[in-house]
């Protein structure tokens, strides 16, 4: 099958930090060992966001019945908002034993007719990979038949981790849609945003400030995303890899096959928000841009700032242990400094060489690099005398034996925390957790344990 | 009776509420002390179900993938991958129990588990649960089948106090602790099994998610067989009793499709009455029957004038549809996430198997909905009442606190599903007075 990608090739990726140390690229997985989701979770937590398009997982019911619903990616595509929706074929024994490519193509006509979206993604999974459905040849005849894209994804979960999902993924575009269509117009400023898939609505605290500047978006990956777009992406003067390690073989493919240069970014902090929109106008290059730029940058920094005010009031002296995963190691951390908080520890447990490197840069010489964190944190609580921790809820009993505040970092999947006004955000949700008495109240003692 | 359709023709499923046999497998184990269900597949859906289950229950999860590759699912039966994540489990920890089962993938490889179970020097249970056949319900049914042949010692004599309690999927710990309790107030011993009632409860405490904590031990599992009755709840759990009967043929066993609303719990009590030979029942249930039967006269007027969707697990629908309907609720759709022989028996206008698409074209069915948490996008889109209950109910807390069962429960159900039916007559009534005002 000429359309699917070589997956030895993407693990050679070198934009993943892995490689450095690992000659197994990302995909070593150990039975019994192991944590995180599949290449099909990362291939869907990559294309779902086109809220335009259907989302048809061709599989049997784990895949798509568990994690239907589940990301608040948000979208201002006027139609039926198809991310929301779980579609999937559902397979039974009767498709194991005699293929499952006549039920799909039922599926992908159903869909057409009830749904009319602007493309439909098929996803292949562990069994209809393993029982050898020919998904692209599927697609490939009802693109002619429909007239609009179909688009095979090869990521089924056993190929490895979910960020060889993301990165799969990525590839089905390139190869299936991006170049497929011309814009209507262009701008000497059109960008694509890769890896930003507008959790909470992230990417609209940033994007309005792109458009005051001048800045278009041409197109996405994925969030707010629209198929027809994405088709356009080939005419981008920039790429704008948002932090997404997982998706970097894309900008440097389109890179080498459409001279489109690219630059990556974090918007999570005052001062990263302020770099990556300054880094954009850098790179497009333009003197005046960059003058304006500066001057929007100035302007909302001052803005924050006194917004902030109240806030850094509360925070003066706090001191804070963060146990959380990945960039966030270093992305949160940065955001948290910008409050004038501390960050005496963070977790670099399953971190990147480059994560680690940049969470060194933030937290300075002083600061703890848990690798254990599970085990580590509460003794850095006694040690330096934390006032709060950041982290999964599994460690809330930690701070809870600690008397010391606790906020959930996933809260970020309900709530936006990125640009400059997530920020104030995260402030009001950190300044609620300090103030929150209940830590001290669970932890009284029972009368009978005095 | 209405009509009732055991399968759906449709070639694919839009917004599906019906879930995976592996992931039942999964609770089931977790309602086993100090177990580390080990899931034989891809990890992916190791992880869907783990993320699944902690937002759901607010709670770590324990569980483990034999992260089959592949590569692996070419060259491997199975049986290494299994061996190596259970050698690389017991290095870090010591459960009492593994508990393997399958994923579609490796069920359609024909992998032979109970030949790599053989391989393993460990306290193992291993059950197949193909993820392209049955769902939840049946997964849990199968796993607790299981669990009873492969553990569960042989005896002849019977102890008569005590109970072996068989609880279906859909039984939320609170439930199962309750039912539990019920169960004792009669002065009869009773294990549950699985128990969620110790394990998923919710309780503030030292918790690794390497192992559950709580959860009836492998101890009390061996020694089920001198019971002296086993009660099932739910048509899922028939074949688990039957294969604990075979344990002991001294045994007796009480089936009941479910325990909501006031005839099945009667139902209950007159069993448990016989068992142990009294005339009347404890003064607290007693009480409690009292307190049904007000809430029953209470809620039948909002309920009587409400027409109902129920979604979920056949038997929880069977359940919750009995209570509802002896006050008077007309239940407009009985969706079922797979079929079973429960759905003959469910009094609605239709029942069927199906998904929320199909929910969504008879919504001019029902007025108040009953189900989880994806039915929550449909309920508001045309305006529905909604009572959240199944799996999954993300986004909310306190579901493993929320009690239908019993006399107790019974009435509590009733008065939420009441309220709710209100206020959503309310908020449609308001939103009329809206537009008419508007339009004068
Ligand atoms: S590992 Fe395979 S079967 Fe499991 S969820 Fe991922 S794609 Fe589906």
């Amino acid at each position: 099958m000429a359309n699917k990608p070589k997956i030895r090739e993407l693990l050679d990726e070198s934009g993943c930090a892995h490689n450095k140390t690992k000659t197994s690229g990302c995909n070593a997985t150990v039975p019994g060992a192991t944590t995180g989701g599949c290449a099909f979770e990362g291939a869907q937590i990559s294309l779902f966001p086109y809220a335009d398009a259907a989302h048809l997982v061709h599989g049997p019911m784990t895949c798509v019945g568990a994690s239907w619903e589940t990301r608040l990616t948000r979208t201002s595509w006027p139609g039926r908002d198809l991310t929301q929706m779980g579609f999937t074929t559902g397979i039974s024994i009767n498709d194991v034993v005699f293929g499952g490519e006549e039920k799909l193509r039922a599926s992908i006509d159903y869909i057409v007719e009830h749904y009319a979206p602007q493309a439909v993604f098929v996803y292949s999974t562990c069994v209809t990979a393993m029982i050898g459905d020919d998904i692209d040849a599927v697609c490939r005849q009802a693109q002619q038949d429909h007239g609009i894209p179909m688009v095979p994804v090869h990521a089924p979960g056993f190929v490895g981790s979910k960020n060889l999902g993301s990165r799969l993924a990525g590839e089905a575009v390139l190869t299936n849609l991006i170049g497929t269509l011309e814009p209507e117009v262009t701008t000497p400023f059109d960008i694509n945003l890769i890896g930003e898939y507008n959790v909470t609505g992230d990417m609209w605290q940033y994007t309005p400030l792109l458009e005051e500047l001048g800045i278009r978006v041409l197109s996405t990956l994925s969030g707010d995303g629209r198929v027809a777009s994405i088709r356009t992406a080939h005419r981008a003067k920039l790429n704008v890899l948002v932090c997404a390690k997982s998706l970097i073989s894309m900008p440097r493919k389109m890179q080498e096959q459409y001279g489109i240069p690219y630059v990556s970014v974090s918007f999570y902090g005052k001062r990263d928000t302020s770099a990556g929109i300054l880094a954009i106008a850098e790179a497009l290059g333009n003197a005046d841009l960059i003058g304006r730029t500066r001057q929007l940058i100035a302007r909302e920094e001052a803005r924050l700032e006194q917004q902030l005010i109240p806030y850094k009031e509360i925070f003066r002296g706090k001191k804070a242990v963060l146990n959380t995963g990945g960039n966030k190691s270093w992305s949160i951390a940065s955001a948290l400094q910008d409050l004038g908080i501390e960050v005496v520890a963070t977790s670099v447990k399953k971190a990147t060489e480059v994560d680690k490197e940049k969470a060194r840069q933030y937290l300075g010489d002083k600061g703890v690099l848990m690798t254990n964190p599970g085990a580590q944190q509460a003794k850095i609580i006694d040690e330096t005398g934390a006032d709060l921790l950041l982290a999964g809820g599994r460690s809330l009993y930690t701070a809870i034996k600690k008397r010391i505040a606790f906020a959930d970092v996933n809260q970020e999947k309900k709530k936006s925390y990125g640009g400059y006004a997530g920020l104030l955000n995260l402030a009001e949700d950190l300044k609620n957790a300090l103030e929150n008495p209940v830590f001290k109240n669970v932890a009284r003692r029972a009368p009978w344990e005095k | 009776m209405g009509e009732v359709s055991h399968r759906t023709e449709k070639p694919l499923q839009v917004n599906p509420i019906r879930l995976s046999q592996p992931m039942g497998a999964v609770l089931a184990f977790l309602g086993v002390d100090r177990c580390m269900p080990l899931m034989h597949g891809g990890m992916g859906c190791t992880s869907f179900s783990k993320v699944f289950f902690t937002r759901h229950f607010c709670e770590p999860i324990a569980i483990q993938t034999t992260a089959v590759t592949d590569v692996t699912a070419i060259l491997d039966g199975g049986d290494s991958s299994i061996v190596e994540a259970v050698q690389n489990i017991t290095k870090k920890v010591t459960p009492s129990l593994i508990g393997l089962h399958t994923t579609g993938l490796t069920e359609t490889k024909g992998d032979d588990i109970r030949g790599a179970a053989k391989q393993v020097n460990f306290p193992i249970v291993y059950v197949n649960t193909a993820d392209y056949e049955g769902g939840m319900e049946s997964g849990w049914g199968k796993t607790v089948k299981a669990i009873i042949e492969q553990l569960v010692e042989v005896r002849s004599e019977v102890r008569t106090d005590k109970v072996v309690l068989l609880p279906h999927v859909s039984m939320q710990p609170i439930e199962v602790e309750k039912l539990k309790d019920f169960i004792a107030m009669f002065g009869l011993e009773v294990v549950a099994l699985p128990d969620l009632s110790t394990s998923l409860d919710g309780h503030l405490g030292e918790k690794q998610s390497t192992l559950s904590s709580g959860g009836v031990s492998v101890e009390e599992i061996f020694c089920l067989g001198d019971a002296g009755t086993v009660i099932s709840i739910g048509a899922s759990m028939q074949f688990s009793a039957e294969a604990l009967l075979k344990k002991n043929p001294g045994m007796q066993h009480i089936h009941l499709d479910h325990v909501q609303g006031l005839a099945a719990t009667d139902t209950l009590v007159e069993k448990l009455l016989a068992v142990t030979g009294a005339k009347l029942p404890p003064l607290g249930i007693v009480r409690w029957r009292k307190r049904l039967q007000d809430v029953m006269l209470d809620s039948h007027f909002a309920l009587g004038q409400t027409r109902v969707m129920v979604a979920g697990e056949p038997d929880f629908i069977a359940g919750a549809c009995q209570a509802l309907s002896e006050v008077g609720a007309r239940i407009g759709l009985a969706l079922s996430t797979v079929d079973s022989p429960q759905l003959d028996s469910i009094e609605a206008a239709r029942v069927m198997v199906g998904d929320l698409e199909d929910a969504e074209k008879l919504q001019a069915e029902y007025d108040l909905v009953i189900g989880n948490v994806h039915t929550e996008t449909l309920a508001h889109r045309f305006g529905k009442a909604l009572v959240l209950r199944g799996f999954p109910c993300w986004e909310v807390v306190g579901n493993q606190l929320k009690n239908d069962l019993l006399y107790e429960g019974g009435a509590y159900f009733l008065c939420e599903a009441a309220n709710a039916a209100e206020a959503g007559r309310m908020n449609s009534h308001g939103a009329e007075c809206r537009v008419l005002s508007a339009e004068g």
